[in-house]
């Protein structure tokens, strides 16, 4: 085969993959440029700096999604530590996806038999999309150096830290090929992966906020990416941990691949089965069927980090957190933080986002039905297209409300154990809080479905990610108020610090009736359509 | 040999009529995807308990026609019934006396057969467990496998047990045998004929000519999105050229001249020709000249087919999935 065939198949994959790609360096490009921003700006002079470095010296609470600060007096340190932390996970996040579609979506769709069945070797073929995935890391690094770059870092520093950043998105992709060979489809694969980034995020977590088991952060790419210490003393040589994770991984990957039956994984998804006649009795049970692993997931997912939060809400330090800090919680819509209500408040916005993410997989899911050409068969029976898509909304609020519900339980089982006394009733309250917004992003992600329905997965997600950074950046630029309160984000009370913005859930709520009342109608009237 | 009828293309005023309660019937019934036109035009009757053999090649408008049926498309022009049910209106009430077989048997990889069935069985209603049974028997279903496990042709066969054993009134086939083995094919040969004493209705869309000419009281050929003839198999052929070999005792004439006459193949002493419309211009030339056989035979519908499509230098229309159809006659 010539190079020119291994240079189309690279393209190929790096080609399929650009949304994805485009979504995610847009986010990492504008978190890049806002952090060092932001700091400038609300912490000016040195006196400023230490007033924030001495409120952070022993609080374990903020490095539950931002991670660990080494340096928090200059720019470069503290947007090491923002950037860096948050961006981390979603370069994770970045791999597992872009693993399991050029290494697993392809096998299920049958093309990589097609592409195997011609002159090309497996070892290449693999090679191919590897090599198509690590053009996608290269232009999050750029992203990210442009980003730094616009914020006003230094050039050495930034490439260094956009590195420190893309690294678990590399680790990701080398154990996203490695379950890709496992799994005997995309689902699984993306099943095993995801369930490894749980586990790093939570080693991450424990490592980061209890200081006796700091060395926990060695096992985790994510802590990789701390231990790089970008902008606080480099410790270059840690990069060789994620490069030589990366490599096994990735050769053991190829090993399997080039020993196993193409179209089928390695743990043997059981060809036979006894029947079992639970959800069959409606597409919308059929749903709750198929989705049921899915949820289960994201239930124990947020659970665990709804427990872990009221464990520490109570390990606040003591000491006076600084007017510039306080006016920056007060920018995110922050109440105090010092009191573990205040703490939980805070943190529950992130469930009111990955819930948000949760509304978006389900119209994902609803949509991979209809690309499937399943949706043809359900409709083709007495089922009429408004119950079918009603049904799958419905199961889509079902589950948000047993996420909220779960961490509300869970926090509060945290929080109790640490005596933090807030009572159960506050965290339901505070659990429920998280709904509103996520149902009406469920409602926005149902009308992209029903209007351009190849394109509503990825519409769908951008316009919760472009909302969520937006709510991050409009107060730094200094935006007017109505463009900040376009977010719903804004409107969410800090629940149990804050009242719970009654009039502003019920106006996202009725809002979301209303959008998805009209996705409804848009979709009786539109043509099916395949992938 | 017996006179045939003539052709009953449905005159516009007619169809109307022989429409009321129909199992099928369209009315100027077209369809574009932005600038392709996919269907033009169509008007079609399928009166109850037939079965329509619904041919023509890869993206002729076979599948956009049964989408249409469904209500899964809407129509850019004109409208479809089932049972007198405007198929896009009232889609639900139309599909409780339909049962559909996709062309391409997507169903859910983690079902398995038995699983996949019952769904179905479930959320149609109406099934007959029995006849089930001795379809899952007939087609030779491994009923405890996935779906994912199952080849092509297995899948296939999923869907048309669930069909078959709704006892539809109207079944609604999109290539159903497109992945079963010969042996299948004979097993749902067995059943369509098994339907059809049910009086049952059968819409069935092939590129299988044999299947189509065995099992279907009626045909429709479709060619770029148009219906460019239809009727019983005796009325196709008759409106088709006829195929004569004849042998003579010295060289054969030439006959280029002869009306409806053309000379298919020349062969030292013999000639296949094909005559369209009636042989007695033929037989006034051939009186002249020392005839020494003569066998004259119906045409297959494989040559109507193939007549529809060479004579008009057919050109498939392009389907939603951006296929170019060609012309693939015999598949």
């Amino acid at each position: 085969m010539s190079g020119a065939a291994l240079l189309a198949l690279v393209r190929r994959t790096f080609a399929d993959a650009r949304g994805r790609n485009i979504g995610f360096a847009l986010l990492f490009a504008l978190v890049a440029y806002a952090q060092p921003a932001a700091y400038r700006s609300d912490y000016p002079t040195l006196r400023d700096r230490l007033g924030f470095v001495h409120a952070f010296a022993g609080n374990a609470s903020l490095r539950l999604f931002y991670g660990r600060p080494v340096d928090l007096l200059s720019v470069g340190g503290y947007s090491a530590w923002r950037v860096g932390g948050i961006l981390a996970i979603f370069a994770a996040v970045w791999g597992m996806l872009a693993a399991a579609r050029a290494l697993r979506a392809e096998e299920d769709s049958g093309r990589t038999e097609i592409l195997a069945a011609g002159p090309v070797s497996r070892a290449r073929l693999f090679a191919a999309s590897v090599c198509g995935c690590l053009g996608g890391v290269l232009v999050l690094w750029v992203a990210l150096l442009a980003g730094l770059l616009a914020g006003g870092l230094p050039a050495g520093g930034s490439a260094y830290l956009a590195l420190a950043t893309v690294v678990p998105a590399l680790v990701f992709l080398a154990l996203g090929a490695l379950a890709c060979q496992l799994g005997s489809s995309r689902r699984v694969a993306l099943e095993l992966t995801g369930a490894a980034l749980v586990v790093a995020l939570l080693l991450r977590v424990v490592a980061d906020t209890t200081t006796s088991l700091g060395w926990l952060r060695w096992l985790t790419p994510l802590g990789w990416s701390e231990e790089l210490r970008a902008f606080a003393g480099p410790q270059a040589w840690v990069i060789a941990l994620p490069a030589v994770v990366s490599l096994a991984c990735l050769l053991g990957a190829a090993r399997l691949w080039l020993g196993r039956d193409v179209g089928r994984g390695l743990i043997g998804a059981r060809e036979v089965a006894p029947v079992r006649l639970s959800g069959l009795s409606s597409p919308t049970a059929l749903a709750l069927r198929e989705e049921r692993w899915s949820l289960g997931g994201w239930l124990l997912g947020s659970g665990s980090f709804a427990f872990i939060i009221g464990l520490i809400s109570t390990s606040i330090s003591s000491a006076g957190i600084s007017s510039s800090l306080r006016r920056q919680l007060k920018a995110l819509g922050g109440a105090s933080i010092t009191k573990p209500a205040g703490y939980i408040g805070l943190s529950f916005l992130f469930f009111v986002l990955a819930f948000s993410l949760f509304a978006c997989s389900q119209v994902a899911a609803a949509r991979h039905e209809e690309a499937q050409e399943r949706l043809d068969v359900i409709l083709a029976l007495p089922v009429s297209r408004a119950r079918w898509l009603v049904g799958r909304l419905g199961l889509a609020v079902g589950g948000l409300l047993a996420l909220s519900l779960a961490a509300g339980l869970l926090a509060w089982v945290g929080a109790d154990v640490q005596h933090a006394g807030i009572s159960l009733a506050t965290m339901i309250e505070a659990g429920l809080n998280c709904a509103p917004v996520a149902i009406l992003f469920l409602s926005f992600a149902a009308l992209a479905y029903a209007l351009v329905p190849r394109a509503s997965t990825a519409v769908a997600f951008s316009v919760v990610s472009v909302t969520f950074v937006w709510q991050l950046l409009s107060s730094i630029v200094g935006a007017p108020s109505w463009l900040r309160e376009l977010s719903p984000f804004e409107h969410v009370g800090l629940v149990p610090a804050q009242p719970l913005k009654g009039g502003a859930a019920a106006a996202m709520l009725g809002l979301a009736v209303l959008v998805g009342a009209a996705a409804v109608w848009v979709f009786t009237r539109r043509d099916l359509v395949g992938a | 040999m017996s006179p045939v009828p003539p052709p009953s293309r449905s005159p516009a005023a007619g169809h109307r009529g022989a429409a009321s309660g129909a199992a099928v019937a369209t009315f100027g019934l077209g369809k574009r995807y932005g600038r392709t036109r996919a269907l033009e035009d169509l008007d079609l009757v399928v009166p109850r308990g037939q079965v329509f053999g619904y041919l023509g090649p890869n993206g002729a408008g076979k599948t956009t026609t049964i989408r249409l049926l469904l209500g899964l498309h809407r129509p850019t022009a004109g409208r479809a019934e089932l049972f007198g049910l405007d198929a896009w209106g009232e889609p639900v009430a139309a599909h409780e006396r339909v049962a559909y077989v996709s062309g391409e048997p997507a169903l859910w990889p983690s079902l398995t057969a038995a699983e996949t069935l019952e769904f179905l069985a479930r959320v149609r209603g109406g099934t007959d467990h029995a006849y089930r049974e001795l379809l899952i028997e007939r087609f030779q279903l491994q009923a405890d496998k996935r779906v994912r496990a199952l080849s092509k042709g297995n899948r296939q066969k999923v869907q048309l047990i669930a069909a078959f054993a709704t006892r539809a009134e109207l079944l609604i086939l999109d290539e159903p045998t497109a992945g079963l083995d010969p042996l299948m094919e004979v097993a749902f040969r067995e059943t369509v004929i098994e339907a059809k004493e049910r009086e049952q209705t059968v819409f069935l869309s092939s590129h299988i000519l044999s299947e189509v000419e065995a099992l279907c009281d009626r045909v429709g050929i479709l060619r770029s999105g148009r219906l460019v003839d239809e009727g019983t198999l005796a009325e196709l052929r008759h409106l088709s050229a006829r195929t004569l070999e004849v042998s003579f005792a010295g060289d054969p004439p030439r006959l280029d001249g002869v009306p409806g006459v053309s000379v298919v193949e020349r062969d030292g002493q013999r000639l296949r020709l094909e005559v369209s419309g009636v042989l007695s211009p033929l037989m006034s030339a051939l009186a002249e000249h020392p005839v020494e056989t003569l066998t004259s035979r119906e045409p297959s519908l494989e040559e109507i087919f193939l007549h529809h499509y060479r004579e008009r230098g057919a050109v498939g229309v392009e389907t939603e999935d951006g296929a170019a159809g060609v012309p693939a006659p015999g598949a």
